[in-house]
């Protein structure tokens, strides 16, 4: 089990480096000169004097490999430079945004799971009757949003009309209601048809025929068999959502003016701050690799016949 | 049975929430509360990038200040006086002053901030006083005295912007000023929160608490003011126009507007094509619709303008405005010697009157003017081609004369028109480009260069009079309109005024009604 958790590990690491050079090349290429972006921030004259002072200043005008080298060479001392804008140490900086974005993140995970999983559950069990076509009708509309769009919907008749909600900023729990509901409404309209599909699939099973016929009660079935086998096939997927959702913050947080990362990001690009760009594809693209290894490891723990199977023992 | 009881307990611990949570949306009433799109950043006086002006001006005061007609007057200079050769400028110093942690300003403070731009001279180089200032003596504890290299009059103007001429001083790591208002709280990204300055010299703000939320999308900032989390929006481009024209319609909201600051135009390349001709220049001003443009781009919210600079700017001459008389334009055309063909184009020797318009295309208010400028001169038989380009495309063609026309605006105060003229000797200005084919050219860089070392305040207003009304008379700017900061807020709300210049927001005169919570 260690071995094959080390090698996972190790092969990581090439993928990673490829990807720093991709993502290095591909922000130079984009139009937009971070000289201007910053002194255009900072309401100075934009004359060439001042690009070119800037561009010195900020190390652009070595050639494009030269830049690579020195910053891949001071990555590997965790040193991943400052910020354009700020001049604070990205990592800091990252540090500082990120906890936002992971409580958003988060919450909005557990809302994914519980409304999936009820929802799903539900529809399956009442299949055919009003509550499924409800659900469905549900997923249609949730899932074909787009999520700015929902946002706006939100805040328009949350917080503007009814003023419940407040339309922004951290703070109370309610602060909390509409920007984790943007982001978690996509996923479960997905999610809970697909939680819904594989608890059916699950019934037409051979073992669910002899379940019955050893005389279990339904609900039993239903809890132990059914749902279990249900969640397995969700886990995977779900792995990927909460990486989606750490990664899927940027317009959320724009419109619900949270201080989390993805506005961080968001300015990063409009700004040219080509550091905190490559910095941030870098932690999210680790992110998803991790989160692929952790689901797979939960896999095995829950699915015994997995498990086994990498250890070298078959079961027919 | 349980299950039932928990989905109660559930549902009912929810609705108790949405209880507690509702009315708790509006803002307190002995607070001010403004949106803001980005974080106020490091309040450094002499910091650029992130660091919000509007936020620096609150806390930093500088040695003078313009007032409300534009003219410098006093702050914490009480008086001044410059020697024969204009080089040597002596400050006398408040003596009431002190910073907002209670320690008394004096000389020494004055030198030591401006030493500390000299120490970085490189980096505040695009302010020419940067350049100029040769050394800071203190004479005594309350007089100081500045010697430049030359004599250069914007030294009062320049000294007045929020950075990097400003006071501060540093108490454990954090600059504090001698302002109105100091930082009280600053959660990063999520607001900043000023309170009055209780040592401040001068008059406290009406409203003790300024908070500046960060919103940093538009629609959002418009929701939050509707329902009353904001007080107050104000500033250049932060509420969408259509936002604007909701609150206008909408009945508990005032909309307020300033003065003219800065001008938008078209500058028209002088050495380039047909526009060489004066009478094809004076066609295309002459066919554009100002006043059309601002009702209908702009919805009323600036102002149309008449000249490369409005009448509220120092040292403008007052000149006969380009109408909209597409007769006229059609005159200048044929007696030049362009004729209409069938197709309804101008052809002289078998060449078509046609001109470029080179503007940033991520710009959607450059791409309109553009629009509206080839409208007009359709009409008139010049067909103008819009080439919307990146913005470091746009930098490009400003830099090397490759336009015929290219959307510009001027700098506002407090940099027009001085710093904006003196930039029209530089080659890498559309302005040098554009007016290089004048053949007074030569002569008008002359009086530019003149007008930065005459001492002589009469001979100045000549020279800039005859400069403004050269450019003026040769149709090098196609005027469009003036820009002007907005502010936008609940009926409670009063005594909201404009600065002359765009980042000095005067929030110290903003007062709130308790009738309004």
């Amino acid at each position: 089990m260690l071995r094959i958790l080390s090698w996972r590990l190790f092969t990581l690491v090439p993928s990673i480096i490829l990807l720093s050079i991709v993502v290095f090349l591909a922000l130079h290429l984009i139009p937009g000169d971070p000289a201007v972006a910053y002194l255009s921030a900072s309401q100075l004259p934009i004359t060439e004097e001042a690009i070119e002072r800037v561009t010195i200043e900020l190390g652009l005008d070595r050639p494009v490999w030269e830049q690579y080298v020195s910053w891949f060479s001071s990555a590997l001392t965790m040193d991943f430079g400052t910020s354009y804008m700020t001049g604070e140490p990205i990592v800091e900086e990252f540090l500082f945004y990120f906890p936002a974005t992971v409580e958003l993140s988060v919450w909005a995970f557990l809302t994914v799971i519980l409304f999936v999983i009820v929802l799903g559950s539900a529809s399956a069990y009442f299949r055919k009757t009003w509550v499924d076509y409800g659900s469905r009708l549900f997923s249609i509309v949730g899932a074909s949003l787009p999520s700015f769009w929902l946002g706006f919907l939100l805040l328009y008749v949350f917080s503007m009309t009814l003023g419940i909600f407040p339309s922004g900023n951290r703070g109370t729990f309610a602060h909390y209601v509409l920007p984790v509901l943007t982001l978690a409404i996509p996923y479960i309209a997905i999610y809970s048809r697909l939680f819904r599909t594989s608890l059916l699939e699950v019934e037409k099973l051979p073992w669910m025929f002899s379940a019955r016929a050893r005389g279990l009660s339904e609900k039993t079935i239903w809890i132990k068999f059914q749902l279990r086998h249900g969640v397995l096939a969700l886990l995977p997927v779900l792995g990927i959502v909460m990486g989606y959702l750490l990664a899927g913050t940027f317009i959320v947080e724009n419109i619900f003016s949270w201080p989390g990362v993805g506005r961080y990001m968001m300015n990063a690009i409009v700004q040219r701050d080509y550091p905190v760009i490559q910095f941030y594809i870098l932690v999210i693209a680790c992110m998803f690799l991790l989160i692929n290894l952790i689901v797979d490891l939960l896999q095995a723990w829950l699915d015994p016949r997995q498990r086994h199977q990498k250890d070298g023992v078959k079961h027919v | 049975m349980i299950k039932r009881t928990y989905f109660f307990v559930g549902m009912s611990l929810f609705f108790l929430i949405t209880a507690c949570s509702s009315g708790s949306v509006k803002s307190e009433t002995n607070e001010l509360v403004i949106a803001w799109p980005q974080d106020i950043g490091a309040m450094d006086p002499r910091g650029y990038g992130a660091s919000q002006m509007f936020a620096q001006n609150l806390i930093f005061e500088s040695l003078v200040q313009y007032n409300d007609e534009g003219e410098i007057e006093p702050l914490l200079a009480e008086d001044w006086e410059q020697s024969e050769d204009g080089r040597t400028t002596t400050f006398y110093l408040r003596e009431d002053v002190q910073f907002s942690d209670g320690s008394p300003f004096n000389a020494d403070d004055v030198k030591a901030n401006f030493n500390k731009v000299l120490d970085n001279r490189e980096r505040h180089a695009w302010l020419e006083l940067a350049n100029q200032l040769q050394e800071v003596n203190v004479i005594d504890e309350y007089t100081v005295e500045l010697t430049l290299s030359e004599a250069y009059y914007p030294l009062f103007e320049e000294l007045a912007l929020v950075r990097p001429f400003r006071i501060a001083k540093e108490v454990d790591g954090q600059y504090v000023g001698t302002g109105v208002y100091e930082l009280q709280q600053h959660d990063r990204e999520e607001r900043a929160v000023f309170s009055g300055n209780e040592h401040y010299w001068s008059h406290s703000p009406e409203v003790d608490r300024l908070v500046v939320q960060v919103i940093p999308d538009s629609e959002s900032r418009m929701m939050a003011l509707d329902n009353g989390e904001i007080d107050l929006v104000y500033g250049n481009g932060l509420l969408s126009m259509d936002a604007i024209q909701y609150f206008e319609d909408q009945e508990g909201f005032e909309v307020n507007q300033s003065d003219p600051q800065a001008t938008r135009t078209a500058v028209l390349n002088t050495n380039r094509g047909p526009l060489e001709e004066e009478s094809v220049r004076h066609a295309l001003v002459h066919s554009f619709n100002t006043n059309q443009v601002v009702q209908d781009v702009f919805y009323g919210t600036e102002e149309p303008a008449t000249a490369l600079f409005g009448e509220h700017v120092p040292y403008m001459p007052s000149v006969e405005p380009f109408d909209y008389d597409l007769d006229y334009a059609a005159q200048q055309l044929e007696e030049a010697g362009w004729i209409l063909n069938e197709e309804g184009l101008r052809v002289k020797d078998q060449e078509s009157l046609s001109l470029s318009y080179v503007y940033d295309a991520n710009d959607a208010i450059q791409r309109t003017v553009g629009e509206w400028l080839q409208h007009g001169a359709g009409q008139v038989g010049i067909a103008v081609q819009l080439e919307g380009v990146d913005n470091q495309a746009y930098l490009n063609a400003q830099k090397s004369g490759e336009f015929d026309v290219i959307y510009q605006e001027t700098w506002g105060a407090p940099y027009d028109p001085h710093a904006f003229v003196s930039s029209m000797r530089i080659p890498a200005h559309a302005d040098y480009q554009a007016q290089l084919g004048l053949e007074q050219k030569a002569e008008i860089d002359q009086m530019i260069n003149q007008v930065f070392i005459t001492t002589e305040e009469s001979k100045r207003t000549d020279l800039y009079e005859e400069i403004l009304q050269e450019i003026h008379d040769q149709a090098v700017y196609l005027p469009v309109s003036y820009t002007s900061t907005i502010a936008v807020y609940h009926d409670g709300i009063s005594g909201v005024e404009f600065a002359p210049i765009p980042y000095e927001f005067q929030l110290e005169k903003v007062k709130k009604n308790a009738s309004d919570s």
